[in-house]
């Protein structure tokens, strides 16, 4: 009975045995994969790791642009009961409910299946719809990056703006977008019945954005904004741009537009897009005046013009066939190619263009750099416009010789500016200092003009500022050169020119070792007050003067100017403007296409003025005193006397000076010192009286 | 309504012939206490205790349980032991994946806070903003060359206005 039962027993336990091992091969070996498959998704959970976007920075790195980590709830309105979800959310998110009632309900009738309810949740938000979002399945919540600017409007124009998703869509956001985009990283994570991680299984690790430096300076960018709103406000302007150039490096220290945007706030839908136009970049213009300083160079580089040289601007007025050109200043006849220069004369300039010839204008056009991009990474450069020499009319070669008939961006300008102060370098521009801590390499710079005619061109517009259309860009304490420039804003409709101006000064200081060059572009002014030595000059003098301080430059001249060297004080001396009367109806430059064509080969064959080579050297900022010899008409307009430049610093006595004396004493002279050790003063280099150099450094060692 | 001692008193009546001792009992309450509750059983019997010296028995000494004793207790020992070293990594490791990932978690919020102070302090020193308060407080920018860093480790200003 009893082994009976043990039997029975054994049966069982065996059969049972026999089911849990069944149970088992089944689970751990024939399924074996696909519960654990199973188990894992359960147990795991992948965790992306967000990778910011790129912060750009300025060159001292204060930070333009950076990303933040935001969190944004989101339901589909077409599955919701919009009263519930309304009084929940408005509840849970501290959201007005009526008005969320009507986003969801608008959201719901366009049978719109996304609707963004708050970003930027805070923590007890998101914890509160964390907790939610296991029962409602409609809310869900998202960890994306917001993009901020932290100076709102400052150089938004350089920066661009990003969309909603993060990328680029213009300024350097746009161009640089790969370089500054990051690749988000992912954890597959193992976690416990409360969700809370324990170890990472595998793990893609996250890239962050390539962080920028640029070479923009945060506080000249917000002084040329500032100065060229001002200025557009003030002129009845349209639009106007500022760029600050190191002329060496070719560095942008500010790029400014106006008007301009906040890049904070998203570009709405039938929104004005002028105001995020760079007009520094994107926007050609008419130079005008300006331009000049391409023709005077080519003129010394080609021919044997001298600063000397007598041009006869016949009474400012000259008449090619059906076209006639007039000059602001009327009556100059012969004087100098300074005095030309320096007084903006169209007809002298027309004379040394034609002296120069169609093909060499057009060479030395293109080897300054205009016609071409300059190859920021900003989109949506123009590269202005130089005719092909074959589309060159009869009368281009005297449009061009003062700015006409060729369009050019600010930028291109500042360029054209610092191959004067380099001494004919021509400089390729930089916008990024530093890619992540890399420093970006300077492009070598390269020779387009020789050194004697790039000095020479830099005294004649010392000359623009000293005794010509500049004089309201006279520096305090710095000497300067730049010439003016007031174009006639050709009118599409009527097909002629009109009496808005596009004003400009193109600049740099100091003259001897130019550290800045600025470029100011006002478009649409009207009147004598829209001139460029009118509108634009004044800012010029503004921006450069706190770009010399900026950057510490030693002041090269006093600080107190008499005001008998103010020679061009009335508006009749800032007058600059390009007048001519278009005989033939010709297409302007800004409104052709490349591919209009119209091939005109045109030969330089106009008679020149008498090439009478002055006695005595006249150069840009000297006095004039000798006597012109005038071929025909009234006695030329000479040069008004300028006092002779201040002899040269020299380097003060410090020795005996204790440190801070010698600080006091280097600041109020302007000049920088490189102090070694403590004590006072026992040795100097250069020596006290020793010519003191532009930029030098006084080295004074201390000891006790 | 029938009170809790009439309740009882009638389960009394009820229960059958009551015995000779519940009888001398339920007379002996009768007269003493109408109100006291019915008799527990056996609750006329009375414990005494009664002190018994084992003292003399002595338990007869078994080296082989002993030793089959401390034999279970070493192999216990071994055995937790063993246990122990086993599962001891696998355990550590959880628990250092725990505060791995919580120190993750402290990392990327200490960074996002970071970067957020980042902004805000970007946002108080910029330019637009500290023109305004030097507006406000009428001050302007000093002229070139007019600044000069002081030397050394100064205590408050590190450079001066000429």
């Amino acid at each position: 009975m009893v082994e009976r039962r043990l039997t029975c027993l054994a049966v069982i336990v065996l059969v049972w045995g026999a089911a849990i091992l069944k149970n088992l091969i089944s689970l751990q070996i024939l399924h074996h994969r696909e519960y654990a498959v199973k188990a894992r998704s359960i147990q795991e959970v992948e965790v992306e790791i967000p990778a910011p976007r790129g912060t750009i920075f300025d060159r001292d790195g204060h930070p333009l642009a950076m990303s933040l980590a935001t969190r944004t709830a989101f339901i589909n309105p077409m599955k919701v009961d919009i009263g519930v979800a309304s009084d929940l959310l408005g509840y849970l998110l501290h959201l007005d409910r009526g008005e969320l009632y009507l986003k969801i309900k608008q959201a719901a009738d366009a049978h719109r299946g996304y609707l963004i309810v708050k970003r930027q949740l805070t923590a007890e938000e998101y914890d509160n719809l964390l907790n939610l979002k296991s029962r409602l399945d409609w809310v869900s919540l998202s960890n994306q990056s917001q993009r901020h600017y932290p100076n709102g409007m400052l150089a938004a124009h350089v920066l661009g703006a990003v969309d909603f998703e993060e990328k680029g869509n213009a300024g350097i956001e746009k161009g640089l977008d790969a370089e500054l985009r990051g690749t988000p990283g992912h954890i597959r994570l193992l976690t416990d019945v409360h969700r809370r991680g324990i170890a990472p299984q595998t793990t893609i690790p996250a890239k962050p954005g390539t962080s920028l430096t640029l070479t923009l300076d945060e506080r000249l960018q917000f002084v040329a904004e500032r100065e060229i709103a001002l200025a557009v406000t003030a002129h009845h302007a349209v639009s106007g741009s500022v760029v600050v150039m190191k002329p060496d490096t070719g560095d942008i220290l500010a790029m400014a537009s106006y008007p301009t945007f906040d890049p904070n706030i998203p570009v709405e839908r039938g929104e004005d897009a002028q105001p995020r136009m760079n007009h520094a970049f994107s926007v050609p213009f008419e130079p005008g005046s300006v331009f000049k300083v391409v023709t005077y160079s080519a003129g010394f580089e080609t021919t044997n013009l001298r600063p000397e040289t007598a041009i006869n601007c016949n009474g400012g007025k000259l008449t090619f066939g059906i076209r006639t050109i007039h000059d602001s200043h009327a009556g100059m006849w012969v004087v100098p190619a300074a005095t030309a220069f320096a007084k903006s004369s169209n007809i002298g300039a027309i004379q040394v263009g034609l002296k120069v010839g169609q093909v060499n204008m057009h060479d030395y056009m293109v080897r300054l750099g205009f016609g071409q991009k300059t190859g920021l990474p900003l989109p949506g450069e123009s590269p202005g416009k130089v005719y092909r020499l074959e589309r060159w009319g009869k009368t281009s070669l005297a449009s061009v010789s003062m700015g006409q008939e060729v369009s050019v961006t600010t930028l291109q300008l500042a360029r054209l500016a610092s191959v004067i102060a380099t001494g004919g370098l021509l400089v390729k521009p930089r916008l990024v200092l530093k890619r992540g801590d890399v420093a970006e390499p300077v492009a070598a710079p390269v020779r387009v003009l020789k050194p004697e005619n790039a000095i020479t061109m830099r005294q004649m517009m010392e000359g623009v500022v000293l005794v010509g259309t500049g004089s309201r860009a006279r520096l305090a304490g710095y000497s300067s050169g730049g010439k003016t420039g007031s174009a006639q804003i050709y009118d599409y409709a009527s097909k002629h020119y009109t009496h808005t101006y596009n004003g400009s000064y193109m600049g740099f200081a100091p003259i001897t070792n130019p550290q800045i060059v600025v470029v100011v572009t006002l478009n649409g002014t009207h009147g004598e007050s829209g001139f460029g030595g009118s509108s634009a000059a004044p800012v010029f003098k503004v921006v450069a003067g706190e770009a010399l301080r900026v950057f510490d430059v030693p002041k090269d001249l006093p600080e107190n100017i008499p005001g008998r060297t103010l020679v061009a004080s009335n508006p009749e001396d800032l007058n600059d403007l390009a007048i001519a009367d278009l005989g033939e109806s010709r297409t302007n430059i800004l409104e052709e296409s490349e591919e209009a064509e119209s091939a005109v080969v045109g030969q330089a064959g106009y008679p020149l003025g008498p090439p009478a080579n002055l006695a005595a050297p006249v150069y840009g900022p000297r006095p004039v005193q000798t006597a012109v010899p005038v071929a025909q008409g009234p006695p030329a307009v000479a040069a008004a006397p300028v006092p002779a430049r201040p002899q040269g610093p020299r380097v003060p006595n410090f020795r005996g000076m204790t440190m801070r004396a010698v600080l006091a004493e280097a600041a109020a002279k302007g000049l920088s010192i490189l102090p070694d050790g403590s004590g006072v003063a026992r040795v100097q280099s250069p020596p006290p009286g020793a010519p003191l150099h532009q930029g030098e450094r006084i080295r004074v060692q201390f000891a006790r | 309504m029938a009170t809790l001692p009439a309740f009882f008193k009638k389960n009394d009546s009820t229960a059958g012939s009551p015995r000779g001792g519940d009888a001398q009992t339920k007379r002996i309450r009768a007269v003493r206490d109408p109100f006291q509750l019915r008799a527990l059983p056996h609750e006329h019997l009375f414990l005494h205790k009664k002190q018994i010296d084992n003292s003399r028995l002595v338990r007869e000494a078994d080296p082989k349980s002993r030793g089959a004793c401390w034999s279970a207790i070493g192999a216990a020992c071994v055995l937790a032991v063993l246990l122990t070293s086993a599962f001891a990594p696998s355990v550590a490791t959880t628990i250092a994946g725990y505060k791995l990932e919580a120190l993750r978690i402290e990392e990327r919020r200490l960074l996002e806070e970071r970067r957020g102070l980042e902004l805000q302090e970007a946002e108080l020193l910029s330019p637009a903003r500290l023109d305004q308060l030097a507006q406000q407080n009428n001050l302007v920018a000093p002229s070139s060359g007019q600044v000069f860093h002081l030397e050394g480790k100064p205590q408050g200003a590190v450079a001066m206005a000429k």
